[in-house]
């Protein structure tokens, strides 16, 4: 075999690096497990923005090729290689008039589609439903106003899985608590910011029961990567068992057990930021915790019915251990309702990642939460701190958070 | 050879990874600081290999260049300026940061153009040519940098004039100035007479005017409104005063394009009654529910005959350790009839048992709950 020249072992480096890169890529779109495909739409709202790029994408993908295809050939084919400049001449008006009047042609058919569907996606005179959605750092907040004709008689705090009626148009009103976020649940409809003072609007609607991912799609600091949600959307009759359960007064642990024990840690320890509605202390008083003392966004997650959910510390970790969270996952939407409505039960609990956050939360999710260095954000943590609990204050805790149904 | 573009670029790209490690040294090794800088670099870099390969995308070349066979070095202001910066410099750190400030700009800008200077004067014998790559190598940041202090001065010295005079005034100033702009530009288009001298003529009156005028309205001072209103301490955020206020302040607060920005809600005073609007809700409500320690913009539009106040009630507490107990609550300015203003709160904590938040208009019955969940 000859031996090659040094520049034509740089291009061949140069294209074998590029073919595996377009073959990788090329790959990762035929992924099973791909909870935040853009392609799979589960709600009218993401099937109208899965009709636009069915005609949107091919014509920008052919589009795209033709042009770097062509430009990087010009730029190869004409590099500098010392030759003499060549003559400069300028203008061909067909070629001009003809690349003007082509483009402007596609971007009308383009424009046309997508003017259409984004009225509507932005109408709300059909809403059923309202959910408040703030994001901070970083987790996403979801509170349900009173709203008779769901059930709801109380406001209904909750983070972490937005529980919605399936079949039913959900409208969210977002904002945020310090930076811009972007909420998006991609089977669900596009992505939509929460920006700080402003209220903006994301209208969703699942198809069928059923849980569905995403992801905080606006860089929003440390730890904007696990900054995760889940939409579960339960049929109306599940979705009225939940709201019945989510307004259940809080009962504490029955006296002279361990999950007592941990009410008491918790009173000491979690209640300073975290709020369990009708949580009491000892001689009665109703306690309301004081986040806004506390933590730079002003506010935690609201720990009332936490064994609902499945995850926790803003949708990064799970609650459900991977089996019981796999028969959740996988289950058909007629049976979905059941299973996850029955929560996280002690056989269920991912005791591994909830006990590791309570003994070191930074740890396990990058945080501004080191106690020496607040001064910038005025003494306040983003984020939970270590509070250096005992093993045993640990296993009290955990007793007493799964009690919290 | 490295092309006037790819200069730029592998500057910027070493100075970017210069950077990157001082600041992972000095500052903070796992901070995204650093990887901003890497990334700049890394663009940079990349944006150096594209130049570098077509030659800036440019048929200027240097092979257009007479060699040099001596120096030609004409006399350059930028040595004085350089050592005027240096002298603003040691003058502001005893003085005032702005003058330090403004030296270390002065210092940067000088040091930039004087080593471009240096190096255009010694690319060739041809003092046109090096004139002409001097001004190839500059002239990109020249130009940008001149039209931002330039426009940042007019932005300056107008703004001083503007709340310098009445406000009647600088409507009607706003007016002439720009039925004046339109004029000359219209002339210098269409007039054949009007052009090159007559332009240079009309925008230096134009600048002079602006100058002298701007210097002077620095010195007498914004008017009097505006320096009442500083000195009743109304441009504070903690200006909270729900007594009675002075008219002209009122009115100068309601109907702004400002107060229907980013609302949550809009409450309403029409036929004696209060009712209350959300944010892509289409129908009236009769509570209102507000994210805790979020800060929250309500509207208060008031469609009465007579002026009210909204008022938010935020349930009570204890003074001190006494028994008396104070109201807590905030409310608008008077609000005049059509007209709207705007209230911001942020709520830290929900309400007490036994007590409910909420909105209410001073001598009207009725009420809109304020939910913080």
């Amino acid at each position: 075999m000859d031996s090659l020249t040094p520049s034509q072992s740089v291009r061949r480096s140069i294209g074998a690096s590029f073919a595996g890169i377009s073959a990788a890529l090329f790959l990762s779109s035929c992924a099973k497990n791909a909870p935040q495909d853009i392609f799979v739409p589960k709600g009218d709202n993401a099937q109208k923005i899965d009709t636009l790029q069915n005609i949107v994408f091919p014509i920008a993908g052919i589009v795209g090729v033709l042009v770097l295809g062509l430009a990087g050939y010009i730029f190869y084919k004409f590099r500098d290689q010392g030759q003499a400049i060549p003559s400069q001449s300028h203008g061909k008006p067909v070629v001009e008039i003809v690349l003007t009047i082509v483009p402007a042609l596609i971007l009308s058919v383009v424009g046309v589609f997508t003017v259409r569907t984004i009225f509507d996606l932005a109408k709300t005179e059909d809403t059923q439903m309202v959910i408040n959605v703030t994001g901070q750092q970083w987790w996403w907040e979801y509170d349900y106003p009173a709203q008779s004709s769901m059930g709801i008689n109380q406001p209904i705090i909750s983070s972490g899985q937005l529980v919605i009626p399936a079949g039913t148009n959900v409208l969210l009103r977002e904002t945020s608590r310090d930076v811009i976020h972007s909420y998006w649940i991609p089977a669900l409809n596009g992505k939509k910011d929460a920006v700080p003072g402003r209220i903006h609007l994301l209208r969703l609607q699942a198809d069928k029961p059923g849980i569905y991912a995403g992801q905080c799609t606006e860089f929003c600091g440390l730890s904007h990567a696990n900054m995760r949600m889940e939409a579960v959307a339960l049929s109306k009759e599940d979705f009225a068992k939940w709201v019945a359960n989510q307004q259940k007064v809080y009962t504490g642990p029955a006296e002279a057990t361990l999950a007592k024990e941990g009410e008491g840690v918790f009173l000491n320890q979690c209640v300073r930021c975290h709020q369990v509605n009708g949580i009491k202390d000892a001689s009665g008083k109703a306690i309301i915790s004081a986040p806004d003392e506390n933590v730079w966004a002003g506010a935690a997650p609201n720990l009332t019915h936490l064994m609902t959910r499945n995850t926790f510390a803003g949708a990064k970790f799970d609650l459900l251990n991977k089996d019981c969270r796999s028969t959740v996952w996988s289950a058909a939407s007629e049976e979905f309702g059941a299973k996850y409505l029955s929560g996280v039960s002690e056989s269920c609990l991912n005791q591994k990642d909830l006990r590791a956050w309570l003994r070191n939360a930074p740890a396990m999710k990058p945080m501004y939460a080191d106690p020496a260095k607040l001064e910038p954000m005025g003494g306040k943590y983003r984020g939970m701190p270590n509070l250096n609990l005992t093993e045993d204050d640990i296993d009290k805790l955990v007793a007493y958070l799964l009690t919290l149904k | 050879m490295f092309t006037p573009g790819s200069k730029y670029f592998l500057g910027l790209t070493g100075l970017s990874i210069v950077s990157a490690v001082l600041y992972m040294i000095f500052v903070n090794p796992n901070d995204l600081g650093a990887i901003a800088l890497f990334g700049v670099a890394i663009s940079g870099a990349l944006i150096a290999g594209f130049t570098l390969l077509n030659r800036d995308g440019d048929v200027w070349s240097a092979q257009e260049a007479t060699e040099a066979s001596a120096p030609s070095v004409p006399a350059s202001v930028w040595p004085i300026t350089f050592a005027l910066g240096l002298a603003l410099v040691v003058l502001g750190m005893a003085t005032q940061p702005i003058v330090f400030i403004i030296g270390v700009g002065v210092l940067v800008g000088a040091g930039i153009e004087w080593t471009i200077q240096d190096w255009a004067d010694r690319a060739s014998a041809d003092a046109g040519y090096n004139s002409f790559a001097r001004q190839r190598a500059i002239g990109a940041l020249e130009y940008p940098g001149l039209a931002a202090i330039g426009a940042g001065a007019i932005a300056v010295l107008f703004s001083r004039i503007m709340l310098g005079v009445s406000k009647n005034a600088a409507t009607l100033i706003f007016i002439l100035v720009g039925i004046v702009i339109l004029a000359v530009g219209v002339a210098a288009a269409y007039k054949p007479g009007f052009s090159g001298k007559n332009t240079i003529r009309a925008t230096v009156v134009g600048a002079l005017v602006l100058l002298i005028a701007g210097i002077s309205f620095t010195a007498t001072g914004e008017r009097k409104e505006l320096a009442k209103a500083e000195e009743e301490d109304h441009f504070s955020a903690v200006h909270r005063e729900c007594g009675e206020e002075k008219g002209y302040f009122d009115k100068l607060a309601n109907n702004k394009v400002s107060s229907r920005s980013g609302i949550a809600a809009t409450i309403v005073l029409e036929n004696g009654k209060l009712s209350a609007q959300l944010v892509g809700i289409p129908v009236k409500v009769e509570s209102v529910t507000i994210a805790r320690a979020n800060s929250t913009s309500v509207l208060f539009r008031n469609k009465d005959s007579k002026d009210h106040r909204l008022v938010v009630n935020l349930g009570t507490q204890k003074v001190g350790t006494t028994d008396v107990v104070e109201e807590l609550g905030t409310c608008t300015q008077l609000t005049g009839k059509n007209q709207e203003n705007v209230l911001t709160l942020k709520i830290a904590k929900p309400a007490k048992a036994g007590e409910q938040y909420s909105f209410t208009v001073p001598g009207v019955t009725g009420e809109i709950q304020l939910v913080v969940p």
